[in-house]
């Protein structure tokens, strides 16, 4: 574009919907990182929202209320989210079950590369006791964490690592899920994996530990492709977490930053990006 | 660990949005189901109109609530209104989907809906935010504010209403910059905008 950029026109235009690709990408980019211009994207909100007035409106299918109701259900779905290790709601048990399944089962293979296979093929009984267990207030024990501590690795072999249970995972149909290495900025550092149902349920597990100083909170962001914004999804504890969120594409990306304590003021991402990394479909 | 939903601070007379939203943050589920009845259909509209498919429109939906929820403490009455925020969500959201799509099927098939009539504009007279809005909308051509709706509306890029309009990329660009500046300065001169 050869005209002087007016942010305050460009805010506009990403409020108006109106911006593609690249354009879409700088509001987002700058909505993130400016707050003037996060100000000036409200400030066109207000002004623009009335028009919204001329559509009717239409009553949602019925049942919508009750999906809403599930997705919220999870303690993460609270103002300030934790990711948390418990997963509630009926729904959510089955196949968290089942994801947990499918991770034993990759990683009782992809540990023979760094000789854990005999933890990994004991933990393998885990995932279906979880399955017979009530289905109210289910708590997932995880045994994934646990497997990942132990694979306390080098970047790279982490790396490795991810990607063995990726294409492991690709060899599994039911349930597809979307994996995504989340690498460091500044190149040092435990990875983080994630692993994403299409029910929503989102994995993110450190593979080392992450020093994150006391009045900081990492925070768990996703931008879709396409997407002009990153969403929140929530407190990411220095361990990691399990958290159900709306379903993610795969494209979207995953980012990890460095925030005050209880997460960004500003629902956009304040300090630095410290992990980023993209869903990837694998099934 | 989950425990019981604390029980709601929702008084009878408390229905108002922006106390809804404010139940939500304190994690208040019958003031998030309350919001829900009272906004669902709207917010469902809205993003019916810009997806064009029931299924889509849900999606949009569910995740603006979802959204809703998990961030109902970042709406600050002091700088804006429930409206606002409610129905930036949802548009945000249905356009997520839909530029999703987009990418998918390679392109925007424009329907030959009727276009926005005079009447249903309105409706913007509902309020002092949208009385403002109408009379600033009123100052544009009828073509430019057209353009206005469609984009707003409906969600459509700035390509997609190249297409639409048939008229180059860069002319409807300016268009809208023009349309945007001469709102912003009428609304200006006519209400002040909570900041």
């Amino acid at each position: 574009m050869s005209e002087t950029p007016d942010l305050d026109l460009l805010a506009a235009e990403y409020v108006l919907g109106t911006l593609d690709g690249d354009e879409a990408a700088e509001a987002a980019r700058l909505l993130a990182t400016d707050t003037a211009f996060a100000a000036a994207v409200r400030g066109w909100e207000q002004r623009l929202a009335p028009l919204a007035a001329v559509v009717p409106p239409v009553p949602p299918p019925p049942g919508l209320w009750d999906r809403i109701a599930a997705s919220t259900t999870a303690p993460t779905a609270t103002p300030a989210p934790a990711l948390t290790e418990a997963i509630t709601a009926t729904a959510s048990a089955a196949s968290a079950s089942t994801m947990s399944a499918s991770i034993t089962s990759a990683a009782s293979r992809s540990a023979t590369t760094v000789g854990s296979a005999t933890t990994a093929t004991s933990a393998a009984t885990s995932p279906a006791a979880a399955m017979t267990r009530p289905t109210t207030a289910v708590v997932v024990p995880l045994a994934l964490r646990r497997r990942l501590r132990i694979w306390q690795a080098s970047t790279a072999a982490a790396l490795a690592i991810a990607a063995s249970l990726a294409a492991f995972i690709v060899l599994r149909s039911p349930p597809p899920l979307d994996v995504a290495v989340l690498t460091p900025r500044t190149g040092e550092g435990p990875v983080l994996l994630a692993t994403a149902e299409p029910n929503g349920a989102l994995s993110v597990r450190p593979n080392g530990t992450i020093a994150v100083p006391n009045d900081r909170d990492l925070e768990l962001w996703a931008l879709a492709a396409g997407e002009t914004r990153p969403r929140s999804l929530g407190v990411l504890p220095a361990a990691g977490g399990r958290l159900v969120v709306a379903s993610l594409a795969p494209g979207t990306q995953l980012m990890v930053s460095l925030e005050p304590r209880g997460g960004s003021p500003t629902g956009q991402p304040t300090g630095p990006v410290l992990y980023a990394g993209q869903l990837a479909a694998v099934d | 660990m989950q425990t019981d939903p604390p029980p709601s601070a929702l008084s009878p007379g408390a229905d108002d949005t922006a106390t809804l939203l404010q139940l939500c943050a304190g994690g208040d589920r019958t003031a998030f189901r309350a919001l829900y009845d009272r906004w669902g259909a709207r917010l469902h509209g809205i993003a019916l109109r810009i997806t064009q498919q029931t299924t889509l429109a849900a999606d949009a939906t569910h995740d603006a609530f979802l959204q809703v929820w998990r961030e109902a403490h970042r709406f600050d009455p002091a700088r804006g209104s429930a409206e606002a925020f409610l129905v930036s969500l949802a548009r945000y959201r249905a356009l997520d989907i839909v530029r999703r799509r987009a990418r998918e099927v390679q392109g925007y098939e424009g329907d030959d809906r009727a276009d926005e009539t005079p009447d249903a504009l309105t409706q913007l007279l509902g309020n002092a935010e949208g009385a403002a809005l109408h009379r600033c909308l009123a100052t544009l051509d009828a073509e430019r504010r057209r353009l206005m709706v469609l984009a707003f509306v409906d969600g459509l890029s700035h390509s997609e209403l190249a297409e639409k309009l048939r008229v180059p990329l860069g002319t409807v660009k300016s268009w809208i910059r023009r349309s945007l500046l001469s709102l912003r300065a009428c609304l200006a001169a006519n209400v002040e905008l909570p900041q």
